[in-house]
């Protein structure tokens, strides 16, 4: 410790105190920053301690090394060692009539003056005091002091050395007999004592490492070895010590004491502190000079099997304890707070820092993250609702709101999503009207077509023939119009498609407009009149808007520059708008005058207005491009859509393997497995549900409702999906045969062949034949017994004990009696004894152990997952 | 936003791994302190400790589930050389009331002459398949050919990957079309080289082969793990290493059907952050892959999150011991941070700060 140089100390009693120490002693008092905030001279350690200033001495000059009394009184005891080798004793922030009174500036002056280089408490008999000292020719270096010891007058010491050093003291707090002198014509650089014994004292001389014990002094074991300094026992494995020289730490099992079982890495600087860490095992900190990181030592020690020459794995880490990266001078380890250290740097800027230990994480399958830290476990979980929540936790939800079940009313589908997202919104809307034009062709009997509309819009104007052409005049005016405008029966059916038109042979956007109106998409519904010609009926639109609640105003403006309108090629108004109509913020707004600005057959500002919904931008050019504009223009959107994954672009590619192309760029894009697997499942039976890709979803959807424990989410999924996949249906799980005659005992299974399902009503259903239902039907030999009732199974269950008045209620009805599960075959598969199911409930509802006499199976806990509750059940 | 609470884990040393199981009802920890726990949750949606139990005679590394259609399996690898086998069994009457389970060692596995630092089950269409990789750098899969005995494994495959192994990750994609395939770490740190293999299973030869070594990966990896496939038309993989790297394996279409040799895979970094500064030591992937949780030396964990456009950013940073970061640290460690990734970090800190008073650490997203 040269003068500049701070070291840190931490009181070995008080968690809340420590000292530092460079030319004086300061001793401080850590705090949370709560309570010292208002305290003036506090200092900010972390975000959470400060740290104040107790007391400061600086009686005791020339430090060189100082070390804390180990015992609870008397408090705040400190033995200084100084440049002259003597050994003073101090305090700090003591009242003055405290029990260290007569302690207070007591001396220990060795025989000639040298540095002392370091000093050791004795941990068990605290008045013992060790001094490592440099060199002085044949002197010894290692003292022991009797702290309780009174001065006495030694004879072995030269008068005038006692006169020169009770000079400057009061006589009586001198001593100078040590109790005991080790390490003759040595010097001493580091001292511990070792925690096996007592009277053990681990030493780093000049040029080895040196036991002594004081039972025996002239006995000690030494190894020879440079790394001498620092020498510091391992608390949590009293064998283990760690010393340094330069930049290399050894670490020394003292069973095998005659070389290092391990060195560590060589430091390009030399080391100024190693520590063990106390609260935690094999964890030893290291600094270099002048550097601005410790490094941590991890060591996980193997089981020692005797002989074996394990070596220890060492995981290596740095940290950097000050955020503003500067050097660190010391550090010190909390007592007791689990890996938390003071550090502080060569101003003494004192950093409050805890290490923190690897974590080690894993997420569960509902969005909850567990992490573990040191020895403690935390769980995260997902908070309250958001807008963008994660999709597994918005699957979740969808699920539990039966999303992708509306089979009539397709588009409400989007609502059970939470009804917040365009994309799902076209998509289910998109598949609505599907639905509804195929259905109307079916009605037709116009089967032809009926398969086209599932295959997209992009099929169906590529089919189209027989497109007229006509320029019809402006709505309200009798002016016509340049602009061609053309038709077909392909072209109006990609329209309704787009829901612009409804049903029927007449042409009418107006209960679209009315539709939009009332959702107050006032732009969209003023281009939506624009694109059909009808100015006066887009103002109206725009007027009304404007006068909403929550009306833009800005609206009206924009109906008088669309009232404006003028086809004069080189009118000012059509140089303004197609200049001016760029800064318009709204979308619909720009592509209204786009529209009106562009030439006739070229809409590019309205086709590439990518803000612009993709079902608008499709209608628009089916409308206005001709029969080799539209699939080229068609084409290049689908293929827009596929690249970006977007749904609305289902409405060009339908359920086709186009679509299934698009929906891969989805799930690529957002893992949204629930929406492709109910989305491919709409259509007709095609070969697109065949597609592997399609299947995989599938199966991973499933998975995902069986790792949420939505087991009748799935349940009824796979119904949703047998119905549109009939070759999705499982086969029967479980047949059960006569134990005689050996066939099957199932009615239904007998007089349907093998087609499934057949579990659920074996031996209690009502049959046609409606023979006895307790008996084999093959053989008619009787079927086992319940092992309750001590009946044949397929005898109605007529009460289950212990489950009173719900089921008389059932009982009412015969026909539901029979049906119910209570009636059911049920057995163990493990013991195979087994009875009516109502039966076997009630009964494991009080005992674990089978009904059946001898028998200790324990049917009812053999399956966890079986006792694992759905998370869905409604 | 997310909410972080603390759990009296009791173990007596350091929790080296966490793991749910499929439903997320049960979950294992392992220690230092040479024992596994597992752990129920309640329907109050509390944690009970309901075993605990010595397994290995050294540092427990990792502690993995089986699939629930296997039974409530367990498997465990430790600094003594050795993996096990754990499986639970109906235990004496009253246990159940107790509440607690009782574990029993079905096998020990003991291959490997290094410590054996991780272990994980294969995807359970391959199978009841265990696969452990050890320091000596050696991946050994093993498989129970029968699912009622699990006292009878065999060892199917040894691979060498001539690097210390420290981690491994199988593939989760159940699809036919992707053959079995692993990805091994390294934290070699004396070796200039890539320091992620990939392994894939070939069906004619009935061995596995490297397909790929992420080259670009040189420093020690501490952990790997596959995203959930989910019917994606690529592979992810998150690395941690001394920084978090999440790579796009995109298989490329074969020419011809009937190839021998391993599939060929466009790799892409997706992201790379340095936002923790230091080394990063754990990664995994939540059950839809779209948000990744790591944690690093810096004693915090972060959550990211992509973008409908494939951006990554931070969407959250919980410190360790679950307050929230505020203040300057974590400002300290965006400023610290250089290179592309210096504006994420900036979102990063603003994600983290979060107002002091708060009796739980809650995370906003940046």
């Amino acid at each position: 410790m040269s003068g500049s140089k701070p070291d840190i100390l931490w009181s070995p009693h008080h968690v809340d105190r420590y000292v530092i120490c460079d030319s004086e002693l300061s001793l401080y008092r850590i705090g949370s920053i709560g309570s010292a905030e208002r305290k003036a001279g506090t200092l900010p350690l972390s975000e959470e301690t400060a740290a104040t200033l107790l007391a400061i001495n600086s009686d005791t000059p020339y430090m060189k090394c100082v070390a804390w009394y180990p015992k609870h009184e008397p408090e705040c005891l400190l033995a200084v060692g100084q440049a002259n080798g003597r050994v003073v004793l101090t305090s700090l922030g003591q009242s003055p009539n405290s029990k260290c009174k007569e302690l207070m500036g007591k001396e220990f002056v060795p025989k000639h003056a040298r540095q002392c280089n370091t000093l050791a408490w004795n941990p068990w008999d605290s008045n013992w005091l060790a001094a490592g000292l440099d060199k002085h020719r044949a002197d010894f270096s290692v003292l022991i002091w009797d702290i309780s010891s009174k001065y006495a007058p030694d004879v072995s010491v030269p008068m005038e050395k006692i006169r020169l050093s009770s000079g400057d003291t009061d006589s009586g707090l001198v001593v100078t007999k040590p109790l005991y002198e080790l390490g003759q014509n040595d010097a001493c650089l580091s001292l511990c004592w070792l925690p096996r014994d007592q009277k053990l004292l681990l030493a780093g001389m000049h040029r080895n490492l040196a036991i002594f014990d004081l039972r025996n002094t002239s006995q000690k074991t030494f190894v020879n070895t440079k790394a001498i300094q620092g020498v510091t026992v391992d608390p949590h494995f009293h064998e283990r010590v760690a010393s340094f020289f330069e930049g290399q730490v050894a670490i020394w099992d003292l069973r095998k004491f005659e070389k290092p079982v391990l060195t560590l890495t060589e430091q390009p600087k030399p080391l100024t502190k190693v520590a063990w860490c106390p609260t935690r095992t094999g964890l030893l900190a290291t600094l270099t000079r002048d550097s601005n990181v410790i490094r941590l030592y991890d060591m996980q020690h193997a089981p020692t099997p005797i002989g074996d020459e394990t070596e220890p794995t060492i995981i290596e880490r740095s940290v950097q304890p000050c955020s503003d990266n500067s050097v660190i001078s010391s550090f010190a380890w909390h007592p007791s707070a689990q890996n938390r250290m003071v550090v502080v740097s060569p101003n003494r800027a004192m950093t409050d820092f805890t290490v923190f230990e690897r974590i080690s994480l894993a997420w569960g399958s509902t969005t909850s993250l567990m992490w573990a830290c040191g020895r403690h476990l935390y769980e995260c979980t997902e908070g309250a609702a958001e807008r963008d929540r994660d999709i597994a936790t918005k699957m979740r939800q969808r699920a539990q709101n039966g999303y992708g079940h509306d089979t009539v009313q397709v588009w409400r589908n989007h609502l059970l999503a939470g009804g917040d997202d365009p994309q799902l919104k076209s998509l289910w809307y998109t598949l609505y009207f599907m639905k509804q034009y195929t259905e109307d062709l079916a009605q037709k009997q116009q089967g032809s077509k009926q398969s086209l509309i599932y295959s997209g819009i992009k099929n169906i104007v590529k089919s189209s023939s027989g497109t007229t052409e006509n320029r019809r005049c402006w709505r309200g005016s009798d002016r016509q119009t340049d602009v061609a405008r053309y038709n077909s029966e392909e072209r109006s059916l990609a329209l309704q498609l787009c829901g612009w038109i409804g049903r029927g042979p007449e042409v009418d956007v107006e209960p679209f407009l009315k539709s939009l109106e009332q959702e107050g998409e006032w732009e969209r519904a003023a281009a939506v009149a624009l694109f059909n010609l009808d100015i006066r009926r887009a103002i109206q639109i725009l007027n009304r808007g404007a006068s909403s609640e929550k009306g833009d105003l800005n609206l009206n403006v924009v109906a008088m520059a669309l009232s404006g309108y003028t086809d004069e090629k080189n009118s000012l108004w059509r140089e303004m708008c197609s200049s001016l109509r760029l800064q318009l913020k709204k979308p619909y707004l720009c592509v209204m005058f786009a529209f009106l600005t562009s030439e006739p057959g070229a809409y590019d500002g309205v086709l590439y207005e990518s803000s612009v919904a993709v079902r608008d931008r499709v209608a628009f050019a089916c409308m206005f491009l001709n029969d080799t504009q539209l699939p080229r223009y068609i084409d290049k959107l689908t293929n827009e859509m596929k690249e970006a994954g977007n749904l609305e672009g289902i409405l060009l590619t339908g359920l086709t393997k186009d679509g299934v192309d698009l929906m891969e760029s989805y799930v690529d894009h957002t893992g949204d497995v629930q929406t492709a697997s109910f989305c491919l499942l709409m259509g007709s039976p095609g070969e697109v549900v065949k597609d592997t890709r399609v299947q995989c979803w599938i199966e991973n959807y499933r998975n995902l409702l069986d790792a949420w424990r939505f087991w009748h989410k799935r349940a009824e999924f796979d119904i949703h999906r047998s119905k549109l996949d009939p070759s999705s249906k499982p086969l029967a799980q479980v047949f059960v045969s006569c134990n005689f005659c050996g066939k099957s005992i199932s009615y239904s299974c007998s007089a349907i062949p093998h087609q499934g399902r057949g579990f659920s009503q074996y031996g209690v259903s009502g049959s046609p034949t409606k023979s006895k239902v307790t008996s084999c039907p093959g053989c008619r030999k009787p079927l086992p017994r319940c092992a309750l009732c001590l009946m044949n199974m397929g005898t109605p269950v007529s009460s289950c004990p212990g489950s009173g008045k719900m089921d008389e209620k059932v009982d009412l009805t015969r026909d539901k009696k029979l049906a119910q599960f209570h009636n059911w075959f049920t057995w163990c598969h493990n013991c195979r004894h087994g009875g009516h199911a109502g039966h076997m409930l009630s009964w494991f509802r009080d005992h674990s152990e089978c009904p059946v006499s001898a028998c200790t199976c324990k049917c009812m806990q053999l399956d966890t997952t079986g006792n694992l509750v759905p998370s869905d059940s409604s | 936003m997310f909410v972080a609470r603390s759990i009296a884990a009791d173990h007596r040393d350091l929790i080296h791994d966490v793991s749910y199981d499929f439903h997320g009802r049960r979950m294992a920890t392992c220690s230092s302190d040479q024992s596994v726990k597992v752990w129920d949750k309640s329907d109050d949606g509390e944690w009970h400790c309901t075993a605990s139990w010595k397994t290995h005679s050294g540092s427990v590394w990792r502690v993995t589930w089986a699939h629930p259609e296997f039974g409530q399996v367990l498997a465990s690898c430790s600094f003594d050389r050795t993996a096990a086998v754990w499986e639970e069994i109906v235990g004496e009457s009253n246990d159940k009331q107790r509440g607690l389970s009782h574990w029993i060692k079905r096998t020990t596995l003991v291959d490997s002459r290094t410590s054996v630092t991780d272990v994980k089950f294969a995807p359970k269409h391959m199978g009841l398949m265990l696969t452990t990789c050890s320091a000596d750098g050696v991946v050994r899969i093993y498989e129970a050919p029968d699912v009622m005995n699990l006292s009878q494994w065999s060892l199917q495959h040894e691979i060498s990957c001539k690097l210390s192994c420290s981690c491994i990750s199988w593939n989760p994609s159940s699809s036919r079309a992707h053959p079995p395939m692993f990805a091994v770490g390294s934290d070699d740190n004396v070796t200039y080289t890539g320091k992620v293999q990939i392994f894939e299973y070939n069906e004619n030869t009935r061995k596995y082969a490297k397909a790929e070594t992420l080259m670009t990966v040189t420093d020690p990896v501490h952990d790997v793990s596959f995203a959930p496939n989910l019917g994606r038309s690529f592979h992810v993989l998150a690395i941690a290493t001394k920084d978090v790297r999440i790579f796009k394996l995109v298989p490329l279409r074969r020419e011809t059907t009937t190839t021998s040799g391993p599939t060929k895979f466009e790799v892409q970094v997706m992201a790379q952050f340095d936002n923790h500064n230091s080394q990063v030591w754990r990664v995994s992937w939540n059950i839809t892959s779209t948000l990744l949780a790591s944690s690093g030396d810096d004693g915090c964990v972060r959550l990211w999150k992509a973008n409908y456009m494939d951006n990554w950013k931070c969407t959250g940073i919980l410190r360790g011991d679950g307050t929230p970061v505020n203040g300057t640290s974590g400002q300290a460690g965006a400023a610290n941070t250089t290179g592309p990734s210096g504006t994420l970090a900036s979102q990063a800190a603003a994600g983290g700060a979060v107002s002091a008073g708060r009796p739980k650490a809650q995370l906003m997203p940046g």
